[in-house]
Order: structure tokens, then sequence, then C-alpha cells
């Protein structure tokens, strides 16, 4: 099937021709703009995006703990000078609101003492709990000397034990910026030095501090921690937007709003509402959407074993799409229409019971599309190793240089990429309401879907494909996945 | 009672000198953090009439954290499951070492008065509660005079 690429690879002679011709190939290369390669070709230096042109460009960097560190600890001194208060109340206001500086000098400088209290950073009322000589802690029930109480901005005081016992139970817990006061109802935060002023447990300590660190990260708009396992990177962005970032140290790509997956054109929140959908009723996808299927013509059972959806069928030869099972050749042209759903026109007229199995068709058609391609990603994965291997062996074999070969390896990490925006491309379309936008919106994933598909099928037969029309798909897949983006993906409201 | 915190004694002195009306919490005769609690259904809700057995537990961080506290009388409401376990926000996050065994009792007592199905720990009761008040109702004065009968409590 289309996933044979052994069978393939055995015109090794033929392909080599094409590589062997060193000097039009390096010209070659100069058509083509560098700046589709940035997943391989960091090393050369190549990759050099710019603003204007690509949809995907983001602006950031990583940083080490350390340097995050230093940079907060910038931002919270420069806050205490401005405000003239100390640094535990500094690092409170900054992280309640989200290290807005500007509105919080603003606010602050307005009413001080209304904007604490708005932050739980004082109270309206100054309490005073305690009763007698010797009063009684109302938590512990036990008489101390006054000289034992203590308590925050509000004014409750209860005795240094309780408050100790307090700070144990919620670091435990994983609470620390969020710490309140012991009194019913009172909302008063507690900062950091009363804590550090009062904990006794040593290991404590430390737990407070790093999951303090790790809230202040977390209010910060402009800095996410990588979710790569065991990384302790720290990504720092110009602007809080929903793009791809690829951590240089553990290689984990995420969408930097949401920290999940990147998902382009699809939004933060229709991706999570895609992908609990998912979880929900996949069982029943699962079931429809089989690992199999009958060849349209001759009815012999074929198992998908490539990424290709551009199907031949081993036994009779007929070209189809895996998709929709329809004649590959009408998927060629500007009708190529396996990605659109059709919806039933007279859906509103219909039973509830007839809408809710048109609803679930349309989930399903959508989540076929979805997985498939997804599965489609992992076996294209399988074709990436292949050509790996057999570009060593080229290599060893005095069959050109690897530089020479390069190229395949260039266009099977272009295909994943094609490939990965094709798939988020149809949790966007679910979502999206009928009109004029999702007709365009259809119309250009139909138009990358077919050259997907086209470039999936060169580069599984890529040693008998020639260069030059290899990387001319390349070059059409590519300028159809960025039309797309551009157009869908910058009109965020962000 | 050696070891026991002052706290817990004080709180037990009490709610025995002073209880609640129509709340009894007995410490257990083994474990004084253990209590035999009976909550008597509030007049004009569905669980008037009924007497609710519930277990009340101090853990040993009382009173840094919450009691834990179930219902051991089987009761329709959209708050509480199966199993007794109760929503109640003072119960989970909004703790404070400020609030009682005593405040915990009347706050159950209250959620009785005012179920909240917009909060449900039981969606499906929450949901025919939503839908339908009246049935929702009806169905809360059945089990209670099913599983909640004044004479049934000791038998539990």
């Amino acid at each position: 099937m289309s996933g044979d690429i052994n069978r393939q690879l055995s015109h090794m002679s033929e392909a080599s021709s094409v590589g062997s011709d060193g000097n039009s190939s390096e010209e070659m290369d100069e058509d083509i703009d560098h700046s589709y390669y940035e997943d391989t070709s960091d090393d050369l230096g190549l990759d050099c995006p710019s603003k204007t042109d690509d949809p995907e460009y983001f602006e950031y960097e990583p940083l080490q703990l350390i340097d995050a560190e230093k940079m907060l600890n910038e931002e919270i001194e420069a806050l205490c000078t401005k405000l003239k208060v100390n640094p535990s109340m500094a690092k409170m206001l900054l992280l309640r609101h989200n290290w807005n500086k500007e509105e919080i000098i603003d606010n602050y400088q307005r009413n001080p003492t209304e904007y604490l209290i708005e932050s739980h950073l004082a109270s309206r009322h100054r309490h005073d709990n305690l009763m007698g000589h010797r009063p009684l802690c109302s938590v512990c029930c036990v008489e101390y000397s006054k000289d034992r109480f203590m308590g925050v901005a509000c004014g409750h005081l209860f005795c240094r034990d309780c408050w100790d016992m307090h700070f144990q139970i919620q670091i435990q817990d994983g609470i620390t910026t969020g710490i309140e006061c012991m009194a019913k109802e009172c909302p008063v935060l507690v900062t950091e030095d009363f804590v550090c002023e009062i904990l006794s447990h040593p290991k404590l300590r430390d737990k407070y501090s790093k999951f303090s660190f790790n809230d202040l990260i977390k209010s910060h708009p402009n800095l996410r921690f990588c979710p790569g396992v065991d990384c302790s990177v720290i990504i720092k962005a110009k602007e809080p937007k929903a793009k791809k970032v690829e951590c240089q140290s553990c290689k984990a790509t995420f969408c930097f709003k949401c920290g999940i997956a990147y998902h382009a054109p699809t939004e933060c929140d229709v991706i999570k509402r895609w992908l609990t959908k998912c979880e929900d009723d996949s069982e029943t996808a699962n079931y429809i959407s089989a690992h199999t299927k009958d060849c349209p013509k001759c009815h012999v059972c074929i198992e998908k074993n490539g990424g290709c959806n551009h199907m031949q069928c081993p036994e009779c030869k007929y070209d189809f799409c895996w998709m929709c099972l329809g004649d590959w050749k009408s998927h060629g042209s500007e009708y190529y229409e396996c990605s659109r759903y059709k919806e039933n026109p007279n859906i509103a007229n219909e039973s509830v019971h007839v809408q809710a199995r048109e609803a679930l068709k349309k989930y399903l058609f959508y989540y076929e599309r979805w997985e498939n391609h997804a599965k489609s990603l992992q076996l294209e994965e399988t074709t990436t190793a292949k050509i790996t291997t057999r570009t060593q062996e080229k290599v060893m074999n005095n069959q050109g240089t690897w530089i020479d070969w390069q190229y395949l390896l260039r266009a099977a990490g272009l295909l994943k990429k094609c490939r990965y925006t094709l798939q988020y491309t149809y949790p966007y379309a679910y979502y999206m309401e009928k009109g004029p936008r999702k007709i365009l919106f259809e119309y250009q994933q139909a138009q990358l879907e077919a050259e997907v598909e086209n470039l999936s099928w060169k580069v599984e037969r890529a040693e008998i494909t020639d260069r030059g029309v290899l990387e001319n798909q390349m070059d059409v897949a590519e300028k159809r996945r960025l039309t797309l983006l551009k157009e869908f993906l910058d009109v965020q409201v962000l | 009672m050696a070891g026991l915190p002052r706290r817990i004694i004080k709180e037990t002195q009490r709610l025995m000198a002073e209880p609640v009306a129509g709340i009894t919490a007995i410490p257990d005769e083994q474990n004084a953090r253990y209590f035999h609690v009976v909550v008597a259904g509030p007049s004009q809700s569905p669980y008037e009439g009924g007497l609710f057995k519930l277990e009340l537990f101090l853990p040993e961080e009382y009173p840094m954290s919450a009691p834990k506290v179930r219902f051991m009388t089987k009761i329709y409401h959209p708050n509480i499951d199966k199993l007794g376990r109760i929503c109640l926000d003072i119960l989970k996050d909004k703790w404070s070492p400020a609030l009682q065994i005593r405040t915990v009792l009347l706050s159950i007592q209250a959620l009785l008065s005012a179920p909240n199905p917009d909060d449900p720990l039981d969606n499906s009761v929450a949901e025919h509660w939503k839908t339908n008040e009246k049935s929702a109702i009806d169905q809360a004065r059945q089990w209670t005079q099913l599983h909640a009968r004044a004479n049934n409590v000791n038998s539990h």
C-alpha cells in the first residue's frame, strides 16, 4: 500500500542520480524560502522568519529558574520603591493583580487603604479579639500572656503556636500565597514576612518558598513553566499570545497561552472543549472509525500502514481517498470536498431524535478526520525514521553526501508540520458558525488537505520522486498552510 | 481524655452544657474525637419530622483542618450523595480554625432547610430539583418517612 516504503527504496539507483547532481540542486535551494525548514535547519542558521510573513511568528526566550527569580525580584523592588511598601506586600500586590504595575500604582495612589482592602491585604475594621490580662487563644483555647499573640493587617490575634500549625497544614496542602487569616470569614492574606517569622519547620520553609515562587510565575502573564517532563525552563514571551513555543532544552512544543499541545488555527478554549468532547465520546467514534476499510471497487480488506490518505488498492490498483472512499481523481482539483461536512439542510424541521443522530454524525465526521490525521502523523514518524536510516546507508555507500540527502528529511519534517496544522483545523471547523467564513475556511482546508496528501504520497516515494518535483510540492503545501493560518489565526482576539 | 487538646475538651463541654436546638452531638466512649450526631429535620422543610444520624470525626490536625462529617441516614438532597458525603464550603476550602463543631452542625442544619441544586454533589438529584422542584421535594419527604422516622434512628 501507500506506506510500503521498502519496495520503493529498492529503486535506489534511480533516486541517487537525482541527488548526485550536486550543482543543480544547490541552485534549487535558492528558490525556496528557508523559513519553511525551521524545524530541521537550526544548525545551518537558515531560519529567519519575518514578522510580517509568518502568522506563527512569536518572540520568546528561555529563562533558567535563577534568571526568572532575578527578573521578578527586580520588578518587586521597583514597586517597593515606587509605593514605599515592604517587599512582601509588593509581591502580594503583583501576584494578585497579574503583575500589572501601571494599574497597581494607579489604584494604590488613588486610595491606598481601599486598594489594600480590595486586594485582601487590609481590613476595614481593626479587630481586637483579646480580652483581659491573660487572654484566651480562640483556636487552641489556651491562655497566654499578651506577647504570645500575633496577627496580620486585620488585627485578629492568635497565639504563635496556632499560627505555626496553621501554616504547616496549609503548606502541606500546597497553599502558600493564598494563606488567609485564621478568623472566621476573614479574607485577609498572610504575607511572606509573617510566615517566615513564625514557621518553625525548616523543610516547610523550603516548600513555602518553592510553592510561592511557582505562584508568582503562574500569575505572571509573560512567563510560563515549560510543560516538558522534568524540565525546569521558564519561557518568557513579549506578549501572552496563543502561539507556538518550542523549548530548546527539552524540545517540548506547546501553546504559550494555555500550555497544552500547540493547536493553531483552533483557539485555546475551543480546543479544550473539543478534547473534552473527544474524551467523552471517543468510544463510539473509535468503534465507527475502524483501522481497516474495504476497497470501494474490489472490496478487498485494506489496512492502512502509511500516513498518506491517497490510497491505491494493491489488488485492483484503484486510486481512492481513505476518508471518503471516493475516486482520488476528483480530489485533485478545486472540487475537493472530502474535508467538508454536508449538513442535512432540513434539519430544523426534523424530530429531536433525528437531530441528535445528525449531531452525532456531524461530530463523528470531524472526529474521524481529526483522529485519522493524528494516526497519519504517527505513521509518518516511521517514514521519517526509515528515511534517516536509508540516508545513512547511502552516504556510507558513497551515493552522495549527507548534505545531498537532507532535503528528504526536510520534506518529512515539513509534511509533519503541515499535517499537524491540518489536524487542528478540524476542531476549528467543527465549532464554526455556518456562513461565508466557514465556506472560505473549508475551501482553504480542502486545498491544504489535498496538498498535504500529495506531499505525503511523494515523501513515501521520495527516492523515486524527482527532487525538484518534491521540493515544489513542499513549497505548495507550506504556502497553503500559511495562507490558511494568515486568514484565520491572526484574527483571534487576544 | 488524656492527650486531648484543650480546644476539643472545651468544645465538648460546651456542646453538652448548652446543646444546639434540634441537634445532639455525643462523643464516643472509646474515642473522644468521634461524635455521634443526630440532626432533626428543620420545620417547613421536606425533612421535617425526620431524625438524621451523622458521624463527625475530628482529625489529628483539628482545628487547623476541618472535621470530617457524613450522613449515616439515607437522605434525598442535592448536596448530599449516596454515601452521605456533604458538599459544604466550610468543610472544604472555606474552613477556618475559628469555626467549631457547633458552627459546622448549624450549617448542616441550614443546608437541610435550603438545598442548593446549583452547587450539586449528586447530579441526578440536583437535576431532579431543577427540572421539577415539587416532585423532588415529594421524593425527599418520602425518603424522610422511609429512612429517618424517629423510631428508626436507633435501629440504624
